[in-house]
């Protein structure tokens, strides 16, 4: 059916209709389109970036830290942007890469708990494994339609006594680990959190809240020197049974003035 | 349809669309009848199980038994009264419902949204021109992260939890079983010592064996008056932890449907019926004292 | 009703020689037979109560809900049949989810007026019937408190106190007694709760169970059912206040 008005008894284009009276201009154009005929050309890069998140478990559940810079290209832009996430009560994602394409994946998963969780409104909630089974989804999906959101993003809680810790990237390529880091973190940071939380293998469940925290802290300082897209501002999620909590950005204490003692660095130049 | 030639009530029932000047849908009420027409489904829930029970019919002695029961995904099984061809469209789509949800989030669909899921779908063919209601009822048993549950879904597009029920032809009787008996059941042993000391003799208050016994009172109780419950046309699904007489059942209790050989110890511990003087109980009968022996074995 | 049964009230896209709409007068006849609902706004937020007709002894309590949420600060009771009024409900979830997609939280009157046009489309062609539900619709958004009753018919009026269902004309005569600009959200749950036990008819009807829901400050702003022990001390007060009125 035609639903257009101005089309209804005459022709339907110019080349069967030359002479028609009626104004061009007036009459759109219902023929078939080519969607490829000017070529398409997806994303492929990144804009608004953000860098590494680490997450470890530990006793009470998961930790995770990230910083709160997010950079346009090398430029510090933006130094306050949160990069945790709570998504229900139970799950806290944390995301490198794209900031815009994080925004859209919370905005979905804010649309998704609403559907799935608020609204039933009967007893089930998502947890983080469900989360994760869902990103991947929504990861790998977009990944094949050539059209990927440009993170990589570590999905972290506690549910019914069982602890979560799994990552899921642009490539819709998905792991669970009990320490993970995004992005630079990944080479810098993961062989430290291994060293700290795999070494006591099997006992990792005697990491305490505050050994946890340092580890990370340790480890984001040790980021902050090597990646310069990093930013010695970060915050901490802490996921327990008891539910989540993200702690205000906190300053990363450095120690900059041994470089003074070395030569060809500070005033002694010889 | 002839209009405005009928002054009788009967203009208002041949179209669902059509609301009778009381309120009501008549297509709708005639698709509950056909519920009716069904052999009888009851099912039944306490704190750690939920069962089915149906009656199978046979249309000769050549033809075997009518399947009453479906598994819908590990979790979950349904009986059903009434027309067996909507049924199969329905738990189809109770199946890939199941299914996705395993995809997208990797668990057991919550048992109310996957009844719900089919009640909506149903609630559609009451209102629009050019389709019937469906011509069946469920009962619904599973188990999820908050228990073991039983729903009825019927052809209005009402879904509703119950702790038992019964649908199908002559299912007020067991509804009048069941309402007596309830109580008996719907509580766990485990929340009451005194009854698990003291009933040692019997099948253990809130176990799996005395609901199955209960259920096959109550699809007793939908019996034409010279039939029997046999081994032949009797089936138990059950959700829940393994009873004494099981064997194979795995560690999450999944949804299991018994027949034949594997239905007769519970026919067999089901105490004859009390006979109204004259009439003849001969196959139940046969061996009501070993029964009681069974129970006492099979008591933990 | 001269004109029943003269065949101009068989179809939605009749009139009949005065200029009704039977069908849609039907409809609302489903609703009129259904368990009262009623709804308060007061100053600060939204309270929901329902008269929830128990049809047998062996559902299980509190199971069943007829008060639903469509969005984190929206909640629907229906009267009528439920599963028309469950359609709504999705209804009005995917509204919302639209509006909300596109703008932001939505408000409710936006969402009673989409589901007010839904619910009228079904009121002009031959080949559906309307629904026999009524929606009463509110929630609190950036504007504060809002109510609104969504008909059969597809009208989706703004009330401080709403009420459908079998009761509805006596509940209607005590909303009208109460101060909605001076009641507190947690008072109007006890006067909610008040309401329905009192045009529920014990001699002539079956065993009903209350069910309430609300939002405002105390519940942070969700919809969210009252919370236990507040719903436990307002059934129970309603049931004293009843007991000393006879």
């Amino acid at each position: 059916m035609d639903h257009f008005p101005t089309n209804w008894g005459r022709p339907r284009n110019d080349l069967n209709d030359a002479y028609n009276t009626y104004p061009l201009h007036q009459r759109p154009y219902n023929g078939p389109k080519d969607t490829f005929a000017d070529g398409v050309q997806r994303t492929q890069q990144p804009i608004v970036t953000g860098t590494s998140v680490l997450a470890i478990k530990y006793k009470d559940g998961v930790m995770m830290a990230a910083d709160t810079l997010a950079s346009y290209g090398s430029l510090a832009r933006f130094k306050d942007i949160q990069r945790l996430h709570p998504v229900g009560s139970h799950t806290v994602l944390g995301a490198g890469g794209d900031m815009s394409d994080f925004q859209y994946i919370q905005t979905s998963l804010d649309t998704l708990l609403i559907e799935e969780e608020i609204t039933q409104n009967d007893g089930h909630s998502l947890g983080p494994s469900e989360i994760h089974e869902y990103l991947k989804f929504l990861m790998y999906g977009r990944r094949s339609k050539f059209d990927p959101l440009w993170n990589s993003i570590i999905v972290g809680g506690v549910k019914d006594g069982r602890s979560f810790l799994g990552y899921v990237d642009l490539l819709g390529v998905t792991y669970e680990a009990k320490t993970l880091a995004t992005g630079y973190g990944a080479y810098i940071a993961q062989p430290l959190l291994r060293d700290a939380v795999e070494e006591r293998e099997g006992q990792e469940n005697s990491i305490t809240e505050e050994e946890a925290r340092k580890i990370l802290e340790t480890s984001m300082r040790v980021l902050f020197y090597r990646d310069a897209r990093s930013l010695n501002k970060y915050q901490v999620a802490t996921i327990t049974a008891a539910g989540i909590s993200i702690s205000e950005s906190q300053h990363l204490s450095t120690e900059w003035s041994f470089a003074e003692g070395i030569r060809g660095y500070g005033a002694q130049t010889q | 349809m002839v209009r405005g030639q009928s002054f009788d009530e009967n203009t208002y029932d041949s179209d669902n669309t059509v609301f009778s000047p009381q309120g009501r849908l008549h297509q709708v009420e005639y698709a509950l009848e056909a519920v009716k027409q069904g052999s009888a489904a009851v099912g039944l829930r306490s704190k750690t199980h939920a069962i089915l029970l149906t009656l199978k019919r046979s249309t000769g002695e050549l033809s075997s038994y009518q399947q009453k029961m479906f598994r819908i995904d590990d979790h979950i099984g349904i009986a059903i009264a009434g027309l067996t061809s909507d049924a199969r469209v329905l738990s189809n789509f109770m199946r890939r419902q199941a299914l996705a949800e395993r995809m997208v989030f990797n668990r057991p669909i919550p048992v109310n949204r996957s009844v719900s899921a089919i009640a909506d779908k149903a609630q559609v063919n009451t209102q629009e021109y050019g389709r019937r209601p469906y011509g069946v009822g469920f009962l619904v048993i599973g188990q999820d992260s908050t228990g073991p549950h039983l729903y009825e879904f019927s052809p209005s597009g009402s879904s509703l939890e119950y702790v038992a029920m019964s649908i199908g032809a002559r299912s007020q009787s067991a509804k009048t079983y069941l309402e007596k008996h309830f109580e008996k059941f719907e509580s766990s042993a485990y929340d009451d010592p005194i009854s698990v000391s003291i009933l040692k003799q019997f099948a253990p208050v809130g176990s799996l064996e005395q609901l199955i016994e209960h259920g096959l009172h109550a699809l007793r109780e939908t019996l034409q008056q010279d039939k029997e419950l046999t081994i032949h046309n009797t089936s138990i699904g059950i959700v829940g932890p393994a009873g004494s007489h099981e064997v194979g059942v795995d560690g999450l209790g999944s949804f299991r449907i018994l027949e034949e050989e594997t239905v007769d110890p519970y026919i067999q511990a089901l105490p004859p019926k009390e006979a109204p003087a004259g009439t003849n109980a001969p196959a139940a009968a046969a061996p009501p004292a070993p029964a009681g022996d069974e129970d006492v074995q099979m008591a933990e | 009703m001269s004109s029943i049964a003269t065949g101009y009230d068989l179809s939605a896209s009749t009139y009949s020689p005065d200029g009704r709409v039977f069908q849609v007068e039907y409809a609302n006849k489903a609703v009129e037979n259904s368990g009262t609902a009623i709804a308060i706004r007061v100053k600060d937020g939204v309270v929901f109560a329902v008269e929830k007709v128990v049809t047998s002894k062996l559902l299980v309590p509190g199971a069943n809900r007829r008060i639903q949420i469509i969005d984190r600060h929206i909640g629907m009771a229906m009267a009528g049949f439920l599963a028309d009024g469950r359609h709504l409900a999705a209804r009005a979830r995917d509204e919302a989810s639209n509006l909300r997609e596109l703008y932001g939280p939505p408000t409710i009157r936006s969402v009673a007026d989409r589901l007010g046009l839904y619910a009228q489309a079904y009121t002009l062609y031959s080949s559906v019937r309307p629904f026999g539900c009524s929606a009463i619709i509110g929630g609190y958004d950036k504007d504060g408190p809002a109510l609104y009753c969504v008909e059969p018919s597809g009208v989706s009026y703004g009330y401080n106190g709403a009420a459908a269902g079998k009761g509805r004309t006596l509940a209607k005569n005590e909303l009208e007694k109460l101060k909605f600009s001076e009641l507190s959200t947690r008072e109007a749950v006890y006067e909610a709760a008040r309401i329905i036990h009192l045009v529920h008819d014990d001699a002539k009807e079956k065993d009903f169970e209350l069910e309430m829901s609300w939002i405002g400050q105390e519940s942070n702003f969700r919809f969210v059912p009252v919370p236990d022990d507040l719903f436990k001390d307002a059934d129970q007060k309603a049931r004293d206040a009843l007991e000393n009125f006879d």
